[in-house]
């Protein structure tokens, strides 16, 4: 883990941490911070601690840090998360960069804050692996430091809801929002190339980005917080037998447990927010996530199946994967070749500056990928040439 | 800083933790029993269809009384041809889907008029052609967008004659073509296609108002003359059968001479289409409950509004599938129903039985948080 | 052809048929001595309704014909203005006429019947889908105008109406949005203000 502290000191200054990141909107930001949880540097410190620490997993293995690598943008750029004992998950590791400025966290949302998120991986069978809090808990109580730290950052006992506490408030230092594009908004015009601009434009206008993307100074995250089935993996899921086989097997065992298990074990995470909340409407939806910093995150989707930018463009231009549950919002939008890459540019225009050399390193890469091979894109849909439904319709 | 309104997730986590709760230590047959009581609690308190940890759908002999009929229904689609307008033909599409995955399937499907826009033989075709893919048998239903381009020449080719009546398992249906309006247009000279247009128009004031007319109120009276006023009675029509806002045509003219033949029966139920949102009225012992469109959803009048109606909340247009969506009607064995709006991206709201007979005091559906505007 | 030349030709075009049906109605009285005039008028009207519907942009009582079609708000009346009063006397830009009041609500009147017009035909908003702003909005009721300028979720920004319109003819209209100065989008938003007469203004409500 040195080599990702070393990078993290690079990018955020110890100095800086209770402060509202810059240029951001005090209210605001204030609206995001628990009130049992003020930042302060004794939090920030204990919280980098138990980031980065492997004790937190049942074989020593796992850490934060592991999934969400501070040299990888924070997250593991790997389709799906691995966890202990080499087992994968079902879903891609969102980035912990400004995920303090989400309003519910996991792709589900299934956690109403980061301080409850934090904690959750720690008990979770595939990823970290602890039985329950109290065990996790108690190994790291075993480092009289922390129990130290943890009277000096809450004034209390180590208990398993201050270490999702103390590691949110670390989290709530990792704010990168200065990207080209933000300048750009507060008025630099040179900040984004004319592409990007036009990107920006499209994003706005025909490609209907902005409707569950909205971004602008109060919210620069890019995400409108709520749950959409855009059909990533319609194309290989039955939703309705889905959803009555997730009925049938909590009626078989219904514990929270359970509950857990199946929402990230098997073929039921695929339910996405439904498993939540059980309403029809929720069926196979995940939430918007959020674009800042898109480019050095991939790959993309709740399940990793989208590699570049461009798949992902390919993916909407043509009206996502029709299913019973899509939302209506989603239609084929008739993007050329021009109008998408004027998106991705803009889109790679919202990384961070102090990321600069990866944005690029990415762009490239997946700029060459892109120009191999592109599995989503389909014209005939996109252009409305051919209708989705056409070969029902036997004229 | 603690907030006033609990979260979703919070909620939930604590719902469900109360749920788990006293579930722990059931075996697995008091679970399945504690589960159908929950059900059937929530069923009377009109919460049928999905709430938080309640079953995805009514599944047969849940709830259900012995002779009851089971009816999908799909409306006011407005096809125009898939090379002019794509979006509309999906809808019905999808419409389509939801019917065809209902298990078990329902015993008829209805469709509510306005299958054309235009009333063009290619929009009626394309609209045909369409609905024959559904499993269970359909019964049609004439709306206005489908008339008056040829005063119905081309429907009766393809659907047979727009009024006609029939009994199953004990009720009596009834579909009226009650969108008749006095001729506006000889007089104007206007072309077939310039008085398709006019009527097309919802708020085009050169339209006369809609009616059942004289001639189709006889046919009725007739065709309920042997049915004594006991028999559960379910009457389809296109126009609301009661006078709502004159402006937009939410209107049937004769109205109340529609109702007086109607109101020697103990219960009669009027499934209207036209008005593309949810609505619930109650005229005496008449419940009228209006369909949803899978084409677009109307606002609500400015006045008129019936006081039973718990309005949808306003659509998002950014998803043209918002407040639209088809749905369910459930038949006791008194004829009255519980009627089911089959939201799209939306949970369903159910409108019970026990709604309209307590005249809006018991089963109140859920209200929205937003004004509907 | 601009508005003041289609007014224009329209009063011309209108005399010319006037005179062409009294030449017609007087030549037919004199031919034919014991006829009444009611045939002689049906005829004439009949004639000029065909020519109407070969000629409607010719027609000068078009406003007529949309309103008839289409409920439309008047204006305020202003009709106090005329009152007088001892400071209108001898106040030189304070002094106004029936027939300027007149003018002023024919005018106002002629934007928000056009944007009506607009409104309620596909053709003229662009649409490629055939999709009119009458499909949602009918009296263009939803429309809330007086909610401006406020934070448009659709469009993860503030906007004014002009903008949400513009949304509109981009997306469920499918057509291509109106440059700022189109008359189209002035017609529009004159048309939807004036349905919203007398309600609130109530900036920012969702």
């Amino acid at each position: 883990m040195d080599y990702q502290l070393k990078e993290l000191e690079k990018l955020v200054r110890d100095a800086d941490v209770a402060e509202v990141p810059v240029g951001f909107d005090p209210v605001v930001w204030q609206a995001f911070v628990p009130g049992d949880n003020a930042t302060t540097p004794e939090r920030v410190a204990l919280g980098k601690k138990l980031y980065f620490d492997e004790r937190l997993s049942k074989d020593g293995t796992v850490s934060c840090a592991t999934c969400h690598d501070v040299t990888r943008a924070f997250t593991d750029q790997r389709k799906v998360s691995e966890g202990i004992r080499g087992q994968l998950g079902r879903r891609n590791a969102p980035t912990t960069m400004n995920a303090a400025l989400l309003q519910t966290l996991f792709l589900d949302g299934r956690s109403p804050s980061l301080d409850h998120q934090a904690r959750m991986p720690i008990t979770n069978p595939i990823e970290m692996g602890f039985p329950d809090g109290e065990s996790a808990a108690k190994e790291i109580a075993r480092d009289s430091e922390y129990q130290k730290m943890f009277r000096a950052a809450y004034g209390r006992d180590l208990n398993y809801e201050d270490i999702g506490r103390a590691i949110g408030a670390f989290e709530r230092t990792l704010v990168f929002i200065d990207s080209p594009f933000r300048r750009f908004l507060l008025g630099d015009g040179d900040a984004v190339s004319a592409e990007a601009q036009q990107g920006f434009r499209l994003f706005n206008e025909k490609a209907r980005c902005v409707s569950c993307h909205p971004m602008n100074l109060s919210n620069p995250l890019g995400t409108d917080n709520r749950f959409h089935n855009i059909g990533v993996s319609a194309r290989t899921q039955n939703f309705e037998l889905l959803a009555k086989n997730a009925l049938a097997a909590l009626a078989q065992e219904p514990s929270e447990q359970k509950l857990e298990e199946l929402a990230i074990g098997t073929d039921l995470s695929e339910l996405g927010r439904f498993m939540i909340t059980k309403n029809r409407s929720d069926i196979g939806s995940f939430r918007t996530s959020l674009i800042l910093n898109i480019g050095i995150t991939p790959p993309y989707m709740h399940d990793g199946t989208l590699e570049t930018l461009w798949d992902v463009m390919d993916h909407y231009n043509k009206g996502g994967e029709a299913n019973p549950y899509l939302d209506g919002g989603i239609e084929a939008l008739a993007l050329t070749e021009e109008e998408i890459d004027q998106v991705v540019a803009f889109l790679f225009a919202l990384t961070d500056d102090r990321f600069r050399s990866e944005n690029q390193r990415q762009m490239e890469r997946q700029r060459a990928q892109a120009a191999e091979k592109r599995p989503f894109r389909d014209d005939d849909l996109a252009f409305r040439r051919k209708l989705v439904f056409e070969e029902r319709i036997k004229k | 800083m603690r907030p006033k309104h609990k979260s979703v997730e919070t909620r939930y986590m604590e719902e469900r933790q109360e749920f788990f709760h006293s579930l722990k230590g059931l075996d697995r047959r008091s679970f399945m029993k504690v589960s159908a009581a929950a059900f059937g609690a929530a069923a009377t308190r009109g919460l049928v269809p999905p709430t938080s940890f309640q079953p995805v759908r009514l599944s047969a002999g849940q709830g259900a009384s012995a002779a009851e009929i089971h009816i999908a229904y799909i409306s006011d689609s407005h096809l125009y041809e898939k090379d002019v307008n794509d979006r509309f033909v999906r809808s019905l599409l999808r419409a389509v889907d939801d019917v065809n995955q209902l298990d078990p399937q329902p015993d008829f499907v209805l469709y509510g008029g306005d299958l054309a826009q235009l009333g063009q033989s290619k929009e009626l075709d394309l609209g045909a052609q369409i609905l024959k893919e559904l499993k269970a048998p359909v019964r049609m239903m004439v709306g206005e967008h489908d008339w008056y381009l040829d005063l119905g020449e081309k429907w009766k080719s393809l659907f047979g004659q727009p009024t006609y009546s029939w009994d199953h398992k004990g009720v009596h249906f009834v579909t009226l073509l009650s969108v008749v309006e006095k001729d506006f247009w000889t007089a104007r000279g206007m072309s077939p296609m310039e008085r398709m247009k006019t009527v097309a128009g919802l708020d085009n004031g050169v339209q006369s108002p809609f009616t059942v007319g004289a001639e189709q109120r006889r046919w009725l009276e007739n065709d309920l003359a042997r049915y004594s006023d006991d028999t559960p009675l379910v009457v389809f029509s296109h126009s609301p059968l009661y006078k709502l806002y004159k402006f937009w045509n939410f209107w049937t003219d004769d109205a109340e001479e529609v109702q007086a033949i109607l109101r020697r029966f103990r219960n009669t139920v009027v499934i209207h289409g036209h008005t593309h949102q949810m609505l619930t009225n109650r005229i005496g012992n008449i419940h009228f409950h209006g369909m949803l469109a899978t084409s677009w959803p109307w606002p609500y009048a400015p006045e008129g509004i019936p006081a039973l109606t718990i309005q949808m909340s306003r659509p998002d247009p950014f998803n043209p599938q918002d407040g639209c969506g088809d749905g369910e009607v459930r038949v006791h064995s008194d004829g009255l129903v519980d009627k089911i709006y089959n939201f799209w991206n939306r949970n369903p709201v159910t409108v019970a039985r026990e709604y309209t007979v307590s005249w809006g005091k018991e089963s109140v559906p859920a209200r929205p948080n937003r004004p509907s505007y | 052809m601009s508005r003041g030349m289609r007014l224009a030709s329209t009063w011309a075009a209108s005399f010319a048929v006037a005179t062409l049906l009294s030449g017609t109605g007087s030549g037919e009285q004199e031919k034919k001595e014991g006829q009444e005039k009611p045939e002689g008028k049906a005829l004439a009207d009949s004639i000029l309704s065909q020519w109407k519907r070969k000629n409607p942009e010719r027609v000068s009582d078009w406003m007529a014909e949309e309103k008839e079609r289409h409920t439309i708000q008047p204006p305020a009346d202003n009709s106090d203005l005329l009152k007088g009063g001892e400071q209108s006397i001898g106040n030189v830009y304070g002094q106004y006429t029936e027939k300027d009041v007149l003018m002023w609500a024919r005018e106002t009147e002629k934007l928000v019947v056009e944007g009506s017009r607009i409104f309620h035909d596909a053709g003229a908003l662009g649409s490629t889908v055939s999709v009119s702003c009458d499909m949602c909005h009918p009296h263009a009721a939803n429309t809330h105008p007086e909610t401006y300028p406020k934070f448009q979720v659709q469009m993860g920004r503030v906007a004014l109406l002009r903008d949400m319109i513009n949304w509109c003819v981009e997306q469920p209209v499918r057509g291509t949005r109106f440059e700022p100065d189109d008359e189209r989008m002035r017609a529009l938003e004159a048309y939807i203000y004036a349905q919203r007469r007398g309600k609130n203004l109530d900036y920012g409500k969702h």
